[in-house]
């Protein structure tokens, strides 16, 4: 890749990221966020977190399964036991009374994990997860003042959905990720360090936690020996559809929250490849790639001789020159004088 | 040097119950001194002097984690795969000891025929050992210290009964002669009847379709049937094939049918003032134990072994199986998968885990001895070798 | 008397001090029973002064009950009074004692879950002795008398219905405690599975909620009133009832989380055998069953809830002597989402092998030493 393209991508895609992360100019409604034990979404989330506070935008976290607010979290609904009609009011509600008394405030919905909701047998069959999701980005009544309202939705991918209702709909992951307009998808960067050294081997990716399919192994992940730090972090592979239409793929790192201060402003996320452990910097570039082992010996061929050595017409070329079946085999050798013939032992 | 190592833990451990019960369990060697006769079939652990009572078959008994039979208030899940029905051989066991023992025996799902079947007493299980006869004629073969560790098939269940064993006779016994203390185990013969008087004690408990759901049924008769008889009764719940379609209706094999069930009769053996044991056999063929349901019985269950039986077709290797000729060839293979106690306790310090066990069935007896391929055929060195060093307990065995 | 400290140097720093209304997961298999584990959770909460003089030092700021004593509310749903009491004592806790001193409670998930008493069928009045039995049992036969009881005398049989026999506990009442009348039976309380789904569950939790209720209204001033909350093998109640009883994996989170909020932490044993999680994956070639689904998702769920999973599991190698499995300790899904990263100090991922000697002592080492 040409080193303008690289560069081209590497701005273009990190606006793109830091434009979703922090929810400027309500580029996507719906984010899904499909994690896993082996990578869950809270430093996804509470960099979602952090920035909303940077941006003042009014935050709402829908918990099905956290039983503490998270720090920073304006607005805290709780949806144990919850039907999901109850669930929008209190999220609705939570956002009136703010906005009725300051300035109209962008507000940024947190879903902690969908799949209880997707599970739970309080939800009849009429449930819709499309329009209950939309139900919170719709503003509640027409007389309401419109508000720029972006839904993060968590996804436990490793988590079984239940035979769907019918046998014709589709899953609530297909549609979730049909419906999403940003698809993230988490990944330990240890992991991906691992896996990426397994390849480069040509061996076979390691897998890790419920992919072991082991006796009593639920998760997989352990810490990196000491000292090795650095390879900590999340990598997002980030799906994006535009407005166009266009598609977008790229993969990126998120730094652990320790090691940047919590009103850092600049953006921190930086692309996979760009990563030092992801892509090592000594790793031969283009034009170093020819480079042979220095040697006492000259064992580099000047341009003559190079031309010389593909002069050479070799035996086979000849042989192929095909003088019909049973011709190309033949070995062509003319006695000298040094060889000493033996009839009985060499039948040519 | 491994067996020898097991086979010195097994006869230690048989001796070590004495002295520990007189130790630390002065209240409770005196109650069993003082009716000894009230529980028959019941003797402590002599791993931790829990009451355990023998499953009819010594070698089961034995290979319990180190309790020389079945702990009061657990349950034994047997689990066979394929069309055979060994583990019907070993509930017929089970079933049998307990009405020698005079033991309330209850029975699910099995019609009469099923008690008239039950194999005939011989007698003591060491007594009636014909190996010990021949052991004894030839005492001159064996090297004194194999002899000392006594018959592997005996094991605990053995040193615990005073036979007429030289070696065993010399430990003082402390009540009285040896001859007066009951049998814990008995020997019985499949191709004979059992016909002892308290075989008509036997319960039926059967699987009538009522207006509740059929294992609620069962439960409360079971419960009912132990509350009423009194409490030094011992009972023994017997469950042969359970969830088998052409004896339990299919609805029963819902998890919230037989599951609840299961942890009911858990919850009625671990009640106090209640003493009982119960076996139950499932057909794996018709539930793998890959199956959450199946994984969930075992994990209600205290102990758990499967059979694997060998098919027919392996004549070839079980000929050739037995490391002697007198030995008969091995049937199939048995695997524990969780043992009484020990594993609910966090499990591993029983010397005999990760033993791969092998049992035969034989007329007389249902023997579980560990598995080993033998020697190729005809490398007569390496059989000697095996006969005579390596393996003691053979050789305590078969000369 | 164990050889071992009670409890093991490697594994101190994470049974206690665990963080305000954190869920610690235990997983477990069949070959490998997580009872000792959970016993350590106990001997570390009740038994605190041993836990405050370990090496590590967590700077707690916002938990800091390391050195004080909690209370423990046991709930177990496969195991009786007697294992948990008789196991105890190897760790030199009288459970018996502690009860009556209101630090300790058990409530009793095996005797009547699904076999309902057959006196008293409402379950707020379920405590009391069972009527019925002395007559049926034929009077005062000394029912106990035979089978060796190892510790010394006391409420041996705490949780019998002994009418019979007047009780240590009911005839000494602590006098700081209000006289429930659920004390009248003994002090165990029993659960009971109701009828369906979503009610069943709610009577349970208001039977666990009242017990919790009872040992923070007895904590006196230099007591702590904090409460750990175990729960043994809840997912039995999923497995026993199911879709068809309308309990599946959300309901039974959402009944573990209603739990939560009464207690200060919570630890919880799971199933994480092979059939019960693999099962129901993607990658599975059959159709899975609804249990199996619904055991998965509900295990993996409480696992992305929880703060720690403590994985135990047989040896990768198969059966040894000297091991009794791997304890593997990994950090959950909810790990980091309070702010205070810095108390979990000394609490990283690891592996470690652990082996229960035959007293109940645990020795628990890393590979190779």
């Amino acid at each position: 890749m040409a080193p303008t393209n690289t560069s081209h991508r590497q701005t273009h895609n990190l606006l793109l990221i830091s434009k979703l992360l922090s929810l400027r100019d309500t580029a996507s409604p719906l984010a899904l966020v499909l994690d896993s034990l082996e990578q869950p979404a809270t430093p996804l989330i509470k960099e979602y977190i952090r920035r909303a506070k940077l941006s003042k935008v009014h935050i709402t976290f829908v918990a099905f399964e956290t039983l503490q607010p998270l720090e920073g979290v304006d607005a805290f609904v709780a949806a144990r036991k919850k039907s999901p009609l109850e669930i929008v009011r209190a999220v609705n509600a939570a956002h009136t009374n703010v906005s009725t008394s300051g300035p109209v405030r962008r507000r940024l919905i947190l879903i902690d994990a969908i799949n209880p909701l997707l599970h739970a047998r309080r939800t009849d069959a009429h449930f819709n997860i499309s329009s209950f999701l939309s139900s919170f980005l719709m503003p509640q009544s027409p007389t309401a003042s419109k508000v720029e309202a972006s839904l993060v939705v968590t996804f436990h991918q490793d988590v079984p959905s239940p035979p769907p209702p019918s046998p014709y709909t589709p899953s609530p992951l297909s549609m979730l990720t049909y419906l999403a307009t940003t698809i993230v998808r988490l990944h330990s960067f240890s992991h991906i360090l691992a896996q990426k050294a397994a390849r480069d081997r040509s061996l076979v990716p390691p897998v890790f936690g419920l992919e072991e399919e082991q006796d009593g192994v639920l998760l997989g992940r352990l810490d990196k020996p000491v000292g090795n730090d650095s390879a900590q972090g999340v990598v997002l592979e980030l799906e994006h559809r535009r407005k166009s239409g266009r598609g977008v793929l790229e993969w990126y790192i998120l730094p652990p929250a320790s090691h940047y201060p919590r009103q850092y402003a600049k953006e921190i996320v930086t692309l996979l490849d760009d990563h030092p452990l992801y892509r090592p910097p000594q790793e031969p570039s283009f034009g170093a790639g020819e480079e042979e082992p220095e040697s006492t010996f000259e064992l580099r061929l000047t341009d003559r001789q190079r031309r010389d050595r593909e002069g050479v017409v070799l035996p086979y070329f000849d042989a192929q020159q095909g003088d019909g079946p049973g011709e190309g085999g033949r070995i062509l050798y003319d006695m000298g004088e040094e060889d000493d013939f033996d009839e009985e032992e060499d039948e040519i | 040097m491994s067996f020898r190592k097991r086979n010195i833990g097994l006869s230690t451990g048989g001796d070590r119950a004495a002295p520990v019960s007189a130790a630390a369990q002065p209240q409770q060697l005196a109650s069993a001194a003082s009716a000894p006769e009230s529980t028959p079939g019941v003797r402590p652990s002599p791993d931790d002097g829990r009451p355990t009572t023998s499953t009819g078959t010594p070698s089961l008994d034995n290979i319990l984690a180190g309790h020389g039979g079945l702990p009061i208030g657990k349950t034994l899940l047997v689990e066979e795969n394929g069309t055979t029905d060994f583990a019907g051989a070993l509930l017929r066991y089970y079933a049998a000891e307990g009405v020698v023992q005079d033991h309330r025996v209850h029975v699910v799902g099995m019609p009469e025929q099923w008690g008239r079947s039950l194999p005939g007493l011989i007698g003591p299980a060491d007594a009636v050992d014909d190996k010990q006869d021949k052991r004894k004629g030839e005492r001159m073969k064996i090297a004194w210290r194999y002899e000392r560790l006594g018959e592997f098939g005996a094991g605990i269940a053995g040193s615990r009964v005073p036979t007429a064993t030289p070696g065993e006779q010399a430990q003082p016994t402390a009540e009285g002669s040896p001859d007066k203390r009951p049998a814990f185990c008995h020997a019985f013969d499949l191709t004979k009847r059992l016909t002892h008087p308290s075989i008509a004690n036997l319960n039926y408990i059967p699987l009538a379709p009522s207006n509740e759901p059929l294992l609620t049924t069962v439960h409360k008769k079971l419960d009912a049937a132990i509350t009423s008889s009194p409490s030094s009764t011992v009972h023994r719940i017997v469950i042969p094939s359970l969830l088998n379609p052409t004896i339990y209706p299919p609805e029963s094999c819902q998890p919230d049918s037989v599951l609840p069930f299961l942890h009911s009769l858990r919850a009625l053996l671990n009640r106090p003032g209640v003493r009982a044991t119960a076996m139950i056999t499932i057909p794996l063929s018709l539930f793998p134990r890959a199956s959450g349901l199946v994984r969930w019985m075992e994990l209600i269950s205290d102990g758990v072994i499967e059979l694997c039986p060998f098919p027919h077709s392996a004549d070839a290797l079980a000929t050739s199986g037995a490391a002697t000729s007198h030995e008969e060839p091995p049937q199939g293979m048995l695997k524990t998968h969780r043992l009484p106690v020990l594993h609910e306790r966090g499990g591993g310090s029983d010397q005999k885990v990760g033993q791969d066990w092998a049992f035969t069935l034989s007329r007389r007896r249902f023997e579980i001895k560990p598995f080993s391929l033998p020697p190729a055929e005809g490398d007569k060195e390496g059989q000697d070798g095996a006969a005579s060093g390596a393996m003691p307990k053979k050789a305590d065995l078969e000369f | 008397m164990p050889t071992q400290p009670p409890l093991p140097p490697l594994l101190a720093p994470y049974v206690t001090a665990l963080p305000t209304s954190s869920l610690t997961v235990l997983s477990t298999v069949l070959g490998a029973q997580g009872n000792w584990l959970t016993l350590r959770y106990l001997y570390a909460a009740l038994n605190a002064s041993t836990a405050s003089d370990a090496t590590f030092s967590l700077s707690g700021d916002n938990n800091n009950n390391d050195g004080k004593k909690q209370k423990v509310v046991l709930v177990s749903f496969l195991r009786g009074w007697e294992f948990w009491r008789s196991e105890a004592k190897r760790l030199g806790l009288d459970l018996a004692r502690l009860t009556d001193k209101r630090q300790f409670a058990f409530i009793d998930g095996l005797s009547e879950l699904f076999s309902s008493p057959r006196t008293t069928p409402t379950t707020e009045t379920a405590h009391p002795p069972l009527p019925s039995q002395p007559a049926l049992r034929g009077g005062p036969i000394p029912q106990r008398t035979v089978l060796p009881t190892r510790s010394a005398p006391g409420p041996i049989p705490a949780r019998g219905p002994q009418p019979t026999t007047p009780r240590p506990v009911a005839a000494v009442p602590p006098p700081s405690a209000p006289p429930a009348p659920r004390e009248v039976g003994g002090p165990v309380t029993r659960l009971h599975w109701s009828s369906k789904g979503a009610a069943a569950l709610d009577s349970l939790e208001k039977d666990i909620a009242a017990v919790v209720a009872q040992l923070k209204a007895a904590a006196t001033a230099e007591d702590a009133s904090e409460v750990l909350l175990l729960l043994d093998q809840p997912d039995l109640l999923l497995a026993a009832t199911g879709p068809s009883k309308d309990v599946g994996a959300t309901e039974m989170s959402e009944w573990v989380m209603g739990l939560q909020q009464y207690v200060d932490a919570t630890v919880m044993t799971l199933a994480a055998d092979l059939p019960l999680i693999h099962n129901a994956s993607a990658a599975g070639h059959q159709m899975a069953t609804p249990l199996e689904t619904e055991h998965a998702a509900f295990a993996i769920g409480s696992a992305h809830r929880a703060h720690m999973v403590m994985q135990l599991r047989d040896l990768d190698t198969g059966a040894a002597r000297d091991v009794s499995g791997v304890l593997r300790v990994s950090k959950g899904g909810a790990w980091g989402q309070s702010d205070n990263v810095d108390t979990n100090g000394g609490r990283e991922e690891r592996e470690v092998l652990y082996f229960v000697q035959r007293d109940g002592g645990v020795s628990v080492f890393g590979r190779g030493e």
